[in-house]
């Protein structure tokens, strides 16, 4: 059977990057596709708890150095359906291609109340990172949604910015004695169990949220909320696999699937790396099954892929007066753009910058906004890598 | 990173905290991109915070930018 891909891996988070490394050592041809950057939850988390990488952005960087090393070609594209059987064919956003084996390793969606206007008060009061956006709380009163290890450590870190950190748990919290007596130290901090937040309010931005308890219902006035319920799985994406209540897979019929995207999984960094790891190893396994047992394996196992092509020209007539800034609408992003392009500005005695901006940083940015900018600026200044 | 590949001078603007994190995205997409590095955070600084970060980070900027003009 000829098939573009030994493997292909569904998501570059630790547990898709570990996985594509193991399978890779085993001289497979893996590719890891991933439609925004590596490292998934990773890249949110500054601090990492019960896990000896660093921090997240150090872990991301050793995950995908040793991912590549062992020879995985890392892509970016979504994969929008994978087709199992013997080749697996996948639908990416760059093309179908074809595989003796896939590995899913999608984690989970972003954390969801379900309500009306959440979508709309996203990045504008509603956030699912703490340490991305918790400076924007500083002094101000803010509401996390929750109940595990995670919340907690989320709500803690919050605690450091802003003027109240309430953390509304659905039911009863599920985090260990040592962190519910980190909450109850912390001064700003105030737990709710049974608390269900029943409305939204705010015009443009947030300005408060309706709770319900067994006392009744009552409005907390608050800047931001942070919620870490509601996360799905990728349910759908595989044809016929089965999923539980929160859209988790349930691995069947050669489909791996590992870290928090399996269904039963324990959603902490350990677990992840540990199903990678095990979905490599299986990979090979199914690999061998498929194809009988003799494998030839390729042997410039651990060879960086060439480079693509020579950087291409986009055949822009720009010269240097064309200077664009193009920020990522992170907080004080544009701002900092904006005072660093003055400098050049003045510098080069430019008469205008161009701008252009991306309208939330955990999105890939446009084609089209690339194209734009490509073509009609020589030099553009980026914001923020933070 | 994208633009660097079209053969647009790009310099990004990250912070300390960040840096691997470029780093390994550049390696993954086989670019060299030009990085103005300043210290984490940005988002949440006042005023004059921010204007520390752009006085930090300008001297770096302008001679990135010199360097590919000259060499252009
Ligand atoms: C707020 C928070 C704090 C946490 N803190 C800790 C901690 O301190 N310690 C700890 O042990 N655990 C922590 N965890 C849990 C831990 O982060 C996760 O268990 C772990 O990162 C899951 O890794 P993963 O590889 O399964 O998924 P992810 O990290 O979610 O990676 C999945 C990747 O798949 C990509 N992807 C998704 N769909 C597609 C598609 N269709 N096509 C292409 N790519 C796709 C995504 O872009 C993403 O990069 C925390 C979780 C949260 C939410």
């Amino acid at each position: 059977m000829s098939t573009d891909w030994d493997v292909v891996v569904v998501g570059a988070g630790i547990a898709g990057l570990t996985a594509a490394r193991v399978a890779a050592e085993h001289g497979l041809r893996v590719v890891a596709y991933d439609r925004l950057t590596p490292g998934g939850q990773l890249v949110n988390l500054t601090a990492l708890h019960e896990h000896p990488g660093g921090t997240g952005p150090e872990l991301v960087a050793a995950l995908t150095a040793a991912a590549e090393g062992a020879g995985v070609r890392l892509a970016y594209a979504e994969v929008t359906r994978v087709h199992p059987g013997s080749p697996v064919r996948l639908e990416t956003s760059g093309g179908e291609v074809t595989a003796g084996a896939v590995v899913v390793a999608t984690g989970l969606g972003p954390g969801r109340l379900g309500l009306p206007g959440e979508e709309a008060l996203a990045r504008r009061g509603v956030s699912t990172c703490a340490g991305c956006d918790g400076p924007l709380f500083r002094g101000r009163a803010v509401a996390v949604v929750g109940d595990d290890e995670w919340t907690a450590e989320e709500a803690l870190e919050l605690a450091g910015w802003a003027s109240a950190v309430t953390v509304l748990v659905p039911g009863q919290p599920r985090w260990s004695p040592d962190r519910a007596a980190r909450l109850a130290a912390a001064e700003r901090v105030e737990v709710v169990p049974d608390a269900t937040v029943t409305a939204l309010r705010g015009e443009g931005v947030l300005s408060g949220v309706v709770v319900r308890t067994a006392d009744g219902e009552r409005a907390l006035a608050v800047a931001g909320l942070f919620p870490f319920v509601g996360r799905r799985g990728p349910e759908g994406l595989v044809e016929g696999l089965a999923a539980d209540a929160q859209g988790r897979l349930v691995p069947s019929g050669g489909v791996l699937v590992a870290g928090d995207a399996r269904a039963g999984a324990e959603q902490s960094l350990t677990a992840a790396e540990a199903d990678g790891r095990a979905a490599g190893e299986a990979a090979l396994g199914a690999l061998a099954a498929s194809s009988g047992s003799l494998r030839i394996v390729d042997p410039t196992h651990g060879v960086l892929p060439e480079v693509d092509a020579a950087p291409v020209g986009a055949g822009s007539t720009a010269t240097w007066t064309d200077v664009a800034l193009f920020t990522n609408s992170k907080p004080n992003a544009t701002e900092l753009l904006r005072g660093l392009g003055e400098r050049l500005q003045a510098h080069w005695g430019l008469p205008e910058l161009g701008f252009a901006a991306k309208e939330n940083a955990s999105v890939a940015a446009e084609k089209d906004t690339i194209d734009w900018l490509s073509q009609r600026f020589k030099m553009v200044l980026v914001a923020v890598g933070d | 990173m994208e633009l660097e590949r079209r053969g647009v001078v790009a310099p990004l603007v990250v912070t300390e905290t960040f840096l691997p994190l470029v780093q390994a995205q550049a390696r993954a997409r086989r670019v060299e991109p030009r990085l103005v590095v300043v210290p984490h955070p940005v988002g949440g600084l006042n005023e004059a915070e921010l204007a520390g970060r752009i006085e930090g980070a300008a001297a770096e900027l302008l001679r990135m930018a010199d360097e590919a003009r000259g060499g252009a």
